[in-house]
């Protein structure tokens, strides 16, 4: 091998190993968690501006010819160290942007539009990092001992690069599979309803930002001391745009795609000109690299969105086999499996004594709740109470403002006005993650289940306190969490049992029939051990026989101490389940009590029963 | 003249130049809820249209209408073939980033035509205007015609005729227009025809008003508009017109009194604090 090929082959080695580091920090943020960071490219920056300070020396004993702030003059390896902080520390603003419930793209363009101004800034401020010009001369790593210019030293370096590389893979293999992972990627699915679950968003998001900057910044550090220089030209928002689509390419999700995007989109590109025999003027054929990676991001994402490697789905054997194995097993809830089954509580007045005797406190209040949206009065001055271990029924016809209610209780709208009570406590100003975490749980109108969690991963989601769902956590390893996982799991096949899922465990719950995804949903909430649950038309599109089965599940739990408050449409339902029932109409509480009290009143059965 | 007046001078003929931009924008965003992250690169090509004409010995102002042409032309398309089936198959979010991909098609595509030298447009040394303290050239002075003519224009389409109440309709809430039978895809088009042709005469006018420009001009420009649309509201073009002119006397006043090359940062500056305490901009609902 000749010289030339050898220094030629080190130069690919360590882009490959910078590169899959880079993507590999953005997969994290963008495929796993589901944060568009358009800006990521500022990381990387930040991390190899960090670098090359402290390992320059000081600006003015450099010769003068650039100027720059630090020039520590730090030995190996702490400027790699400090491009790592730098990385993760840079990140820790942009929380406030996404972490906010903001729209996601919305987020997306703020990370942009700040790439964009933070190139603009190191371009026209000379003092901070040279400006325009650029650091150069940049210390390579151990140059004291080393001569940087030799092939070994390449070699090493390369080897260096690449060894990152697989550390960083591992140490996000660990935490994506661990239960802290699935809270990630239960965010991105769905970040209201993570934070209906008790996954506090503002903190996972950050955790995100701050890993990812700070795997970009080590990036950006081993970049530096390669080349020895670094300028704003390097770092356009564009060259964020080369990540995601080496990302989307690779397949979003996935860390080994992540890396063989890497291969393929930056290396590749920046790589196959030297091949290209030029032609035209000298900026045709960048410009003609950037058309055409905006053009393999429109074929991928209409072609194959989940990119060359899509994300693996996690299986997770459950306890005494996999029942899908054993082939004629309940194949349906709705039509076999409801069939089969026998109410535990077959009739009304065996389950009356139990709270009849000693009717249950309050557990859940509200006073004088109300809610606008842009003048018109959703809710207004509603007064509730559900009491323990009663199935308290919410009715009212389209816009009386049941759905209203039931987001504020649970914390995902904010009130106008009024107080909530829970537990003894007033919970008006608590975010809904904290509700959940109390035991105030509830369910969505619309489908909300994680479409690309499998079932199981579903339920595991809302187990709380699991030691395994923390950033330390993860990182502590499966050992750690191996245990309590278990137990969850077993519980989780438990409840797929009782509600005649088990063969779909380890299917997508985005795969799952409508009646299906509702049951997966009424699991995952119980599965979050609440003390109050809110169910939203938990019966909605469920067939009849289900709907009653479900029921009578519901009246179970109530008998075991769960206070449940439940919208629903179906009268016969309510007539069965339901005991007080509450009527709402326009916003106002228009009547309470049984049923057949309900019946009896003309000014309900003229705003609702009719017909 | 002072300081204070020159620079708000300039910041009149900025605030006009953004304003024709940002209403496009907004609109769009407002009808098929696409952050169209293109619209700065449609803006440069249909620039470099006019300029095509201007070279060829043509007036100018024949050129902007020519410019407003290709905004129309390529816009429409850019919807039809691109936004619109992506938003059928793909994320919101997928749909963001197929707009940054169609950003790089539009302008690395120029530049790989036109080359990477900037050009700028021949236009008559006309005379120029005092008034008062403000001294205008006859070209600034037609910009700011131009604005005002565009936004009268807007007004009237919004308030007064059947097609702007059926786009405002269509803004509010596209299936229950299209309940309500109003032909929202007739009235998405429509639109992307009206916002393309102001996407086009801003880029003419943008190009006039900065001299000398290349294909990726507009880069910095875009998030002028954003940071205009998102002050008043995505969506909104009231919003977006006050936007315009906060954002354009702003950047130029204050690169009166700091120094110019950090002019653009006030806008971005305003733009992050909008988009982390109020999304919704100065006339957004809150939701």
């Amino acid at each position: 091998m000749g010289n030339g090929v050898a220094f030629y082959a080190t130069t690919i080695l360590v882009y490959a190993g910078v590169d899959a580091l880079a993507c590999l920090g953005l997969n994290y943020q963008f495929g796993v968690s589901g944060v568009t960071n358009f800006g990521f490219i500022i990381f990387q920056a930040a991390g190899a501006y960090t670098a090359a300070i402290l390992s320059l020396p000081s600006a003015s004993s450099n010769g003068g010819f650039q100027t720059y702030v630090g020039g520590l003059n730090l030995p190996f390896p702490l400027p790699w160290i400090g491009a790592a902080i730098a990385g993760g520390l840079v990140a820790l603003p942009f929380t406030f942007l996404v972490g906010r419930r903001l729209r996601g793209d919305f987020a997306a363009i703020g990370l942009l539009v700040t790439a964009v101004m933070a190139n603009l800034l190191a371009t026209n401020y000379r003092p901070f990092l040279n400006g325009d010009a650029g650091l150069s001369l940049v210390p390579a790593p151990l140059q004291g001992q080393f001569n940087p210019q030799s092939l070994n030293y390449q070699w090493g370096y390369g080897a260096v690069a690449v060894i990152f590389a697989l550390l960083v893979y591992c140490l996000l293999r660990r935490i994506t599979e661990s239960p802290y992972g699935r809270s990630l990627r239960a965010m991105r699915e769905n970040d209201v309803v993570a934070d209906s679950l008790g996954k506090n968003l503002l903190a996972l998001r950050a955790g995100t930002l701050v890993l990812g900057g700070a795997i970009a910044g080590l990036s950006g550090a081993i970049l530096v001391g390669f080349i020895t220089l670094w300028a704003p030209s390097a770092w356009t928002y564009a060259e964020t745009i080369v990540l995601f689509a080496a990302v989307i390419i690779g397949g979003a999700g996935n860390h080994k795609g992540a890396i063989l995007g890497a291969l393929l989109v930056p290396l590749t590109f920046e790589e196959i000109t030297r091949f290209v025999p030029s032609f035209g003027p000298p900026e045709l054929i960048p410009a003609l690299q950037w058309v055409a990676i905006g053009i393999l991001i429109l074929v991928f994402v209409w072609f194959r969105p989940q990119g060359v490697l899509p994300e693996r789905k996690r299986v997770i054997a459950l306890p005494g086999g996999d029942p899908a194995a054993g082939g004629a097993q309940a194949p349906l809830a709705e039509s076999v499996a409801a069939e089969d089954w026998i109410p535990p509580t077959p009739a009304r007045d065996q389950r009356t004594p139990a709270i009849a005797g000693a009717p249950g406190e309050v557990v859940l209040s509200c006073t004088e709740l109300t809610r606008s949206f842009d003048g018109v009065v959703a809710v207004d001055g509603v007064s509730l109470s559900a009491r323990a271990g009663r199935l308290t029924g919410l009715i009212g016809p389209n816009g009386a403002g049941k759905s209203t209610m039931l987001a504020m209780l649970a914390g995902t709208l904010r009130p106008s006005s009024g107080q909530i009570h829970y537990d003894g406590q007033d919970i008006t100003d608590q975010p809904a993650f904290r509700r959940a975490r109390g035991g105030l749980v509830r369910t969505f109108q619309l489908a909300s289940e994680f479409k690309r969690l499998t079932v199981l991963e579903n339920l595991l989601s809302a187990v709380p306190e699991q030691p395994g769902d923390s950033f330390r956590g993860a990182l502590r390893g499966r050992r750690y969490w191996r245990a309590s996982e278990g137990a969850a799991v077993k519980r989780a096949t438990e409840m797929l049992e009782r509600f005649g899922l088990p063969a779909q465990a380890n299917e997508y719950a985005g795969d799952l029939s409508g009646g299906q995804r509702r049951l997966v949903e009424i699991m995952r909430a119980l599965m979050a051990q609440p003390k109050v649950l809110l169910l939203d038309e938990p019966m909605a599109g469920v067939h009849p026989r289900l709907a009653r089965r479900i029921g009578y599940e519901l009246l179970e739990l109530c008998r075991e101490g769960m206070t449940i408050v439940m919208v629903e449409h179906e009268l016969s339902l309510m007539d069965e389940f339901c005991d007080p029932v509450v009527v709402m109409a326009e916003g106002r509480v228009l009547a309470e009590g049984s049923m057949a009290a309900l019946r009896a009143q003309p000014e309900v059965v003229e705003a609702y029963l009719v017909g | 003249m002072s300081l204070l007046e020159a620079s708000f001078g300039f910041g009149l003929v900025t605030a006009a130049v953004l304003s024709i931009a940002a209403v496009g924008f907004t609109m769009q965003f407002a009808v098929t809820d696409v952050l169209n992250l293109a619209y700065g690169a449609v803006m440069i090509v249909a620039a470099y249209a006019a300029y095509a004409l201007n070279h060829a010995g043509v007036t100018i102002w024949v050129g902007v209408l020519a410019a407003a042409l290709v905004g129309i032309v390529l816009s429409v398309a850019l919807n039809r073939f691109i936004y619109t089936p992506f938003q059928r198959r793909a994320t919101p979010i997928a749909v963001v980033i197929v707009a940054l991909g169609m950003l790089l098609i539009l302008e690395f595509g120029l530049q790989a035509i036109v080359g990477g030298t900037n050009v700028s447009y021949s236009l008559s040394e006309g005379s120029s205007l005092k008034l008062g303290g403000l001294q205008l050239t006859m070209q600034q002075i037609a910009i700011i015609g131009i604005a005002i003519a565009t936004m009268v224009g807007v007004h009237v389409l919004l308030r007064y005729t059947r097609l702007g109440k059926a786009m405002r309709a269509t803004a509010a809430n596209g299936s229950l227009a299209r309940n309500c039978g109003i032909r929202t895809g007739r009235v998405v088009t429509t639109t992307w025809v009206l916002t393309g042709a102001l996407c086009g005469i801003a880029g003419a006018v943008f190009a006039m008003d900065s001299g000398s420009f290349g294909a990726t001009s507009t880069d910095l420009f875009l998030v002028l508009i954003l940071a205009a649309v998102f002050l008043g509201g995505p969506g909104q073009p009231y919003g977006a017109m006050i936007g315009a002119l906060l954002i354009g006397l702003g950047t130029e006043v204050s690169a009166a009194y700091i120094t110019p090359s950090y002019k653009d940062v006030v806008a971005f500056v305003l733009l992050l604090v909008m988009l982390a305490l109020r999304p919704t901009g100065i006339l957004g609902v809150r939701t």
